[in-house]
């Protein structure tokens, strides 16, 4: 076999649905195409609506990210309106937020990514047995922990916003429920269990410990937990090879609270480097889209029907002074400036992986404070959005997955424009105009790809190492 | 068929003791509305009933469906009707990837031809060709067609399935359609909801595999016993209704007192759901007990009918439980229309039959779906 084309999909355990094309030559990718096959149409759907109806529909467009979807609309949404959130209603919102963020990365461990390490390919590794026991679908012992422990923590979405998913309770103004004395308490209660849980069974140690870990070398010596199962298979698989990274991270910040963000924006190459939202362009030439490539203010969704032969996706691809940026996880801690996260830049799939689970033992320190910080007499919401005749606002969040952000015009009190663009949207991209291979395209090539290997290991792992959500790309 | 396990099986072999079987067959009656009298008859159907095999597939959705599911209150609903399901094909949680993903749903057809129930997800999109969701290189239409040629029954789990949801919106840019649009020849059971509650959609799948035939449905095709009340009918706030008091604005001092969100564009008065009652996040709370209104996202064409923040105009403040059907059906008018219709029709109709109706749920099967379901019953 020294040349073969291969189409690896559909993905399971991959929110939404996705397709890559691989061209492989000598026993490695040397190029791929990724595809979405899926579209959905919110941006047209969205003209022409009241603009606080974005509050519920944006939502809809996803059921495992849906508050990230509902706080970006409700950031653009007080942007046009010219309001913003009190202090504790911009911490509640955070709060609500963070539980979602930490609940998407508990899953993407135990449901999405380790179970491929069950497969029967790695039987003979020392650790097999013990994956298989942690990490069949459905079955092992980690996998119904992390499906419980998830359930529980989610207790807190229920009170202070009603119903999970589509969550309503986040508005321009702050949150529509002013927590009291008996919702903070129960908030603490249910942050205890999931730090005990997280110690026990995740870390096998105290986050503080684990979210101080400064080298690579440290990383590599934690040896407890779920956390330390993952750290022995990606020694012995050399994860931080497969998939490598550009080292270009984005981050649009998360959590904005009175005093400042939970974890910095900013933009990362090599070191911070300035980062200018207006940079931002959605390049059409491989996406079953027409109309020029536009910021997002101004740009629109016009599906090609005729599904035009050089294009391969329904994803549009974002470019950043047109250049592809990866976001996620570890783009945000890179970009916050913990020293692991930095030490790891540019990494694969143990990269991606480990800046997931230093997140998540960071979250969990981060939900502890804002819950702690609570003032139950205090104005959770500025104001009623009243109608909004005209205006623009951009809505600039952090999802679990990365970047995600709303760009919204009104005019006449109707929605005249609205934008999405998703995390996996910048990290699924298909090629731009001048032919550049979007995040994940790029850290395909050079994965290798067995003999007779239809739907190679290497690439399932990579792809799953950014965490995609499909149906959030392709909205 | 005698080659398949029962439920019992699969619960024994997950090491479940005795008695926590026994535990989740008394709660699901009660999940039910069924009486302590039907735990036994429960019991005795799982340890003896051949399990039913569920296909679930996912059209053009954003899997909050699938999200409500797992984290159902009661640890053994999940593990166990999870396990049941992921023993045969779901492409989000299943452990199987690719060609061999493909493969493993054909093979659940041809094994179980007849006998299977099709669970969807999501709803698909027919315009070009149905090009705009596509499933393993074919349009998912096709992937639906197929499964549910050999199914005995569907369900259409929430709102994109039953309705069209939110990608429906005008001008539903890719023609999402619901189920019962597209496969016409099957039993369909309606579970809208956006997402629907965890304990609606265990409860439904339970009583399907427990009783092997569909719960009696109202005239839009939905389980009665989740979706026969409104949930202003049971909310927590309606004496603030009763009362006159509202939140005019949100967080001024009737809000912090729980004041009723009517005027804040609840929907609550022509939403038929079980929200009020069994609540959301294993019970924890519900949208308005957060504070914000109910969008009635279990009705049909919840999505285009005005802003979500208009208020329901002509609803009648006292006296409405005399007439409550009648309200329920002019409220939603002003909202909505034919929605309303269907809705206070059925609701009337439910009214006289309701001492039938819940003998009928666990005995006799009055709707007319019956024959197709009951013949694979004994097989």
């Amino acid at each position: 076999m020294s040349e073969a084309r291969l189409v690896v999909g559909p993905f399971n355990r991959v929110e939404g649905d996705l397709e890559v094309h691989l061209d492989v030559t000598e026993g490695q990718v040397a190029s791929a195409r990724v595809t979405a096959p899926l579209f959905r149409g919110f941006e047209q759907m969205l003209e022409g609506k009241d603009p606080r109806d974005a509050l519920t529909v944006t939502p809809r467009i996803c059921g495992i990210c849906s508050i990230s979807q509902s706080a970006a609309a409700a950031r653009a949404l007080g942007a046009a309106a010219g309001m913003e959130p009190t202090p504790q209603g911009a911490a509640m919102a955070a709060l609500i937020h963070a539980v979602e963020n930490a609940s998407d990365h508990l899953i993407h461990f135990n449901l999405f990514f380790m179970p491929d390490f069950t497969r029967p390919a790695y039987a003979g590794q020392p650790w097999h047995r013990r994956v298989v026991d942690r990490f069949t679908a459905g079955q092992g012992g980690a996998v119904r922990a992390a499906v419980e422990a998830r359930a529980q923590l989610m207790h807190i979405l229920g009170l202070m916003a009603g119903k999970w998913p589509h969550t309503l309770a986040i508005q321009p103004g702050g949150v529509t429920l002013a927590p009291g004395p008996r919702e903070k308490v129960r908030i603490e209660i249910t942050l205890r269990a999931f730090r005990r849980y997280l110690e026990t069974t995740v870390f096998g140690g105290k986050l503080e410990d684990f979210a101080g870990i400064e080298t690579v070398s440290s990383l590599m010596r934690w040896d407890r937990g779920d956390a330390g199962l993952f750290i022995e298979i990606a020694q012995a698989l050399d994860l931080d090879r497969l998939g490598r990274g550009s080292g270009r991270y984005l981050s649009f910040g998360a959590y904005p609270l009175a005093e400042g963000h939970g974890f910095a924006p900013g933009l990362w190459e090599g070191g911070p480097v300035p980062f200018d939202p207006s940079a931002i362009v959605e390049d059409l030439s491989h996406a079953w889209m027409l109309g020029p490539a536009a910021h997002p203010s101004t740009g629109e969704t016009r599906p090609d029907a005729a599904m035009r032969s050089e294009a391969y996706s329904w994803c549009k691809a974002p470019r950043l002074a047109g250049r592809p940026v990866e976001v996620g996880a570890l783009a945000r801690q890179v970009v916050d400036g913990h020293p692991l996260a930095q030490a790891l830049a540019g990494g694969g799939v143990l990269a991606r992986v480990a800046g997931r689970l230093l997140e998540l033992a960071r979250t969990q320190v981060l939900m502890e404070h804002l819950c702690a910080a609570i003032e139950t007499n205090a104005r959770f919401m500025s104001g009623p959005v009243g109608r909004i005749e005209n205006g623009h606002g951009a809505g600039l969040v952090e999802a679990a997955r990365g970047a995600l952000g709303h760009w919204l015009r009104v005019e006449k009190g109707r929605i005249a424009g609205y934008q999405i663009i998703a995390p996996t949207t910048w990290n699924f991209s298909p090629r731009d105009a001048a032919g550049i291979p979007g995040p994940l395209e790029a850290a395909l090539v050079g994965a290798p790809v067995g003999e007779g290997e239809a739907s190679p290991v290497a690439v399932q792992h990579i792809v799953r190492s950014f965490d995609p959500c499909m149906v959030c790309t392709v909205h | 068929m005698s080659q398949i396990e029962t439920f019992y099986d699969v619960m024994r072999r997950q090491g479940i003791t005795r008695r926590s079987f026994m535990k989740y067959c008394s709660l699901t009656a009660s999940a039910l509305g069924l009486g302590p009298a039907f735990v036994p008859k429960i019991a005795h159907a799982m340890e003896t009933k051949p399990r039913t095999p569920v296909i679930w597939v996912h059209g053009l959705e954003c899997t909050c469906c699938s999200e409500s599911f797992i984290r159902s209150a009661h640890p053994l609903a999940k593990d166990v009707v999870l396990s049941m399901i992921s023993l045969d094909y779901d492409d989000t949680l299943m452990a199987a990837a690719g060609t061999q993903a493909e493969a493993a749903l054909q093979d659940t057809i041809d094994k179980y031809k007849g006998n299977y129930i099709l669970a969807v997800e999501g709803n698909p999109p027919l315009n070009e060709d149905g090009m705009f969701c596509i499933v393993g290189g074919k349009p998912f239409v096709d992937q639906l067609k197929h499964a549910a040629e050999h199914a005995k029954a569907i369900i259409s789990w929430g709102a994109c399935a039953s309705y069209g949801c939110v990608q429906a919106a005008a001008p539903n840019p890719t023609r999402a359609t619901p189920v019962h649009k597209v496969i016409t020849d099957k039993p369909i059971i309606k579970v809208p909801g956006c997402p629907p509650i965890a304990e609606v959609m265990t409860g439904v799948i339970t009583y399907m595999l427990t009783f092997d035939r569909l719960p009696t449905l109202d005239r839009q095709g939905r389980p009665e016993m989740f979706y026969s009340q409104r949930i202003h009918d049971k909310c927590y706030r309606r004496p603030h209704f009763d009362a006159g008091q509202f939140v005019e604005h949100w967080d001024d001092e009737n809000a912090r007192k729980g004041y009723c969100l009517y005027k804040m564009g609840c929907k609550g008065p022509t939403t038929y759901n079980a929200c009020s009652t069994i609540r959301w996040n294993d019970g924890v709370s519900f949208p308005i007990q957060s504070g914000h209104g109910c969008i009635g996202c279990s009705e049909d064409g919840f999505w285009d009918q005005g802003s979500f923040y208009d208020r329901l105009t002509n609803i009648k403040q006292f006296g409405i439980e005399a007439n409550a059907d009648v309200i329920g059906g002019t409220a939603a008018l002003a909202v909505g229309g034919a929605v309303a219709a269907h809705a206070a029709v059925s609701a009337l109709k439910r009214a006289q039959q309701k001492n039938d109706a819940r003998k009928a749920a666990a005995k006799t099967q009055s709707s007319k779906t019956r024959s197709s379901v009951d013949k694979n019953e004994d097989a």
